[in-house]
């Protein structure tokens, strides 16, 4: 296990190398002059362009300017980001946890409805049970990610008030950036319930609500589905027909039984959906202004805030690789034939 | 005789098709007593695994009891609400299937599965269903049982499945044991020593056993009576030495005719020829007719009732009393 671990973890420099050359690669398309541009905010300065091209080496062959990139990088430096006003290392520490928290509320969600739905689909096939998931999932997959937030945003903001888009509440900015709040982990919900204030807790919640609910559906969909028929065919398997013929009661049959086989599936399924909403949760975190790190991903690129970009993937090159090591750790968890070796 | 645990009375099921009704199970009956073996034996299709089913009401959805009795001990199965059944399936009348390996579940361990079974029908602490548990293991002869527990079906061969599997039938010593094919997914020698297993238990519990084959040999080896089924009907039961020494039926003869020896030589297997009708053929006659070397007129028109004679029982025509 501990070898498996180790060996993937060699992995990690390899992917980051590969994604990180072949973006740096690319931005090397842009002239001299363009991305030296970025870093000059007044047109006065125009003159000093030549100064900045010289200072930072961005004549220099490619390969060698990548090679300062990454020995910068090795020392934690990930450049300055001048469309988030700040150090790329900074901005990925302050936006981070915020989409994280966020895909953690999601994948919780649509596993917990997922699985309940898709299981009782599958219990009650071709009952009104099992129509009506088909349904909903149906139209949930079909729903584009971006009519539906503003839908929800028309409804709950517009019409009915219950949740609020946009940056938290004037207090909540005032007590989390005031000295008293201390912060234990980065994620606002679990720090907020730590400092035992209510009030915040209340108020990130209820920014989470809505981009929660809008990631959801067309996760939820999917997962319905590989739910329903990954129980159905378990329910099929000759051991359910043991588990019966023992005399448990149904329940034991279909939720141990079957559940604990059918659930695998849905495992690799979320793992895939979690790692995706961590760099994807880019449209839902425009559409309600969240401040995670999605937005900091489409500003960069709006901006050609080269070291953004690359700071953003290198980021989520690392977490795809963490992430799907650990779904591979969780595996081995629910599944006693699989050994990690 | 002792007073019959099981009397299964014109059991009839059915099976649903594309919207249409074919019978499986054409109006089966027999008793079983205490300590007796009945084996049940039939080509595939012929309704024995589905016959099995029923008794527990573990058929599929698309299958149906038409009609009939199952009474045990004084009780009407067919009649019983769910939870009465459920007191009754594992317990006082249980099940081992032909294919060990996938009759377990592969993510629960051997004694999750073995402790369930013991407490789902006695109030028992873990601790005490552990300690059966590993009791039981050792009965059916499985060294190390302690560590045994905690493993998991894909660490076992089929041939100790099995064993799980028989362990778990005869954990709560159930009046009645269902075995169907429980030695086929196995090889020769392993089928041996799960028989003698089957049978010593059987034997020292006094469990009554429906053991349910395709394979003539073995019921000749292990069952008190035996029961032929064809196409959904009985077609001849009989005590197992009479019906060896002396098959009544067409089709009985056909099957020990076709049993391959090796004390015999002879050029070619003789095979019964032609094929089963298929469920739901409609035929008036008798179901064998069309593969029977006896077979007449009357055996073509009209379906024989069973022949009562000497305590055996044939569905033929050739033995209708004069």
């Amino acid at each position: 296990m501990l070898r498996y671990i180790l060996r993937r973890l060699l992995l990690l420099p390899l992917v980051i190398l590969g994604v990180t050359f072949l973006l740096f690669f690319l931005t090397q398309r842009l002239s001299p002059e363009m991305r030296a541009s970025l870093y000059v905010k007044d047109p006065r300065q125009m003159g000093s362009l030549e100064e900045v091209i010289r200072k930072y080496g961005l004549r220099d062959n490619v390969f060698k300017q990548y090679g300062r990139w990454l020995s910068n990088v090795a020392h934690g430096d990930l450049g300055y980001s001048p469309s988030a006003n700040m150090p790329v290392a900074r901005a990925i520490k302050e936006y981070l946890p915020a989409t994280i928290q966020l895909a953690f509320v999601t994948i919780l969600l649509v596993v917990f409805f997922g699985v309940w739905f898709g299981s009782s689909s599958a219990v009650h096939k071709d009952k009104w049970q099992d129509i009506a998931a088909r349904m909903f999932s149906v139209g949930g997959f079909s729903l584009p990610i971006f009519v539906l937030g503003l839908l929800l945003l028309m409804i709950f903001y517009g019409k009915l008030g219950w949740f609020a888009p946009g940056g938290y509440s004037f207090h909540t900015d005032m007590v989390i950036h005031g000295g008293a709040f201390k912060t234990y982990t980065g994620f606002l919900l679990v720090d907020a319930l730590l400092n035992g204030n209510m009030r915040v807790f209340g108020d990130v919640l209820s920014h989470l609500v809505l981009p929660a609910v809008t990631l959801c559906i067309g996760s939820f969909a999917l997962m319905v589905r590989v739910m329903r028929s990954s129980m159905l065919e378990e329910l099929n398997k000759d051991y359910v027909r043991t588990a019966r013929a023992k005399g448990l009661p149904e329940t034991a049959v279909v939720y141990k039984h079957a559940g604990k086989n059918a659930i695998i599936p849905v495992i690799t399924l979320a793992s895939i959906q979690f790692i995706r909403l961590l760099g994807g949760t880019v449209i839902v975190e425009t559409i309600f202004d969240y401040p995670g790190i999605g937005r900091f991903g489409v500003l960069a690129a709006q901006q050609l805030d080269i070291a953004g970009i690359l700071g953003f993937s290198l980021m989520v090159a690392v977490l795809f690789v963490i992430g799907n090591l650990l779904s591979d750790i969780l595996y081995t968890a629910v599944d006693p034939r699989i050994r990690l070796d | 005789m002792t007073a019959p645990v099981l009397t299964v009375r014109d059991l009839r099921v059915d099976f649903t098709v594309d919207k249409r009704t074919v019978p499986v199970l054409r109006g089966l009956s027999y008793t079983l007593e205490k300590g007796r073996i009945l084996a049940v034996v039939g080509e595939s299709g012929s309704g024995k695994t589905v016959h099995a089913l029923s008794l527990l009401r573990l058929l599929p959805p698309c299958a149906d009891i038409a009609g009939g009795e199952i009474v045990f001990n004084g009780q009407d199965l067919l009649s019983l609400s769910p939870s009465a059944l459920r007191d009754v399936r594992g317990n006082k009348i249980s099940m081992i299937f032909q294919d060990p390996s996938s009759s377990l579940n592969p993510v629960l361990t051997i004694g999750e599965q073995l402790e369930e079974t013991l407490r789902a029908h006695r109030k028992i602490s873990r601790e005490e269903a552990r300690r059966q548990a590993a009791h039981l293991l050792t009965s059916v002869g499985i060294a190390d049982a302690e560590k045994r527990l905690n493993e998991y079906p894909f660490q076992f061969s089929g041939g100790m499945c099995q064993r799980v599997m028989i362990a778990m039938a005869l954990a709560l010593s159930p009046d009645v044991l269902i075995a169907d094919e429980p030695t086929t997914a196995l090889d020769v020698t392993i089928q041996a020593q799960i028989l003698g297993l089957m049978k010593a238990l059987q034997q020292a519990a006094g469990t009554a056993v429906i053991f349910i084959t395709h394979n003539l040999a073995l019921a000749a080896q292990i069952a008190d009576d035996v029961l032929v089924l064809y196409a959904g009907l009985c077609m001849e039961k009989a005590p197992a030495k009479e019906l060896f020494s002396r098959p009544l039926h067409p089709y009985t003869q056909g099957l020990l005719n076709s049993l391959a020896s090796l004390s015999q030589t002879c050029e070619e297997l003789p095979a019964i020829a032609g094929n089963p009708p298929v469920p739901g053929e409609n035929l008036p006659g008798c179901p064998f007719a069309p593969r029977c070397n006896k077979a007449f007129d009357k055996c073509r028109a009209c379906l024989p009732p069973l022949f009562e004679k000497n305590g055996r029982q044939v569905r033929c025509w050739l033995e209708e009393p004069k």
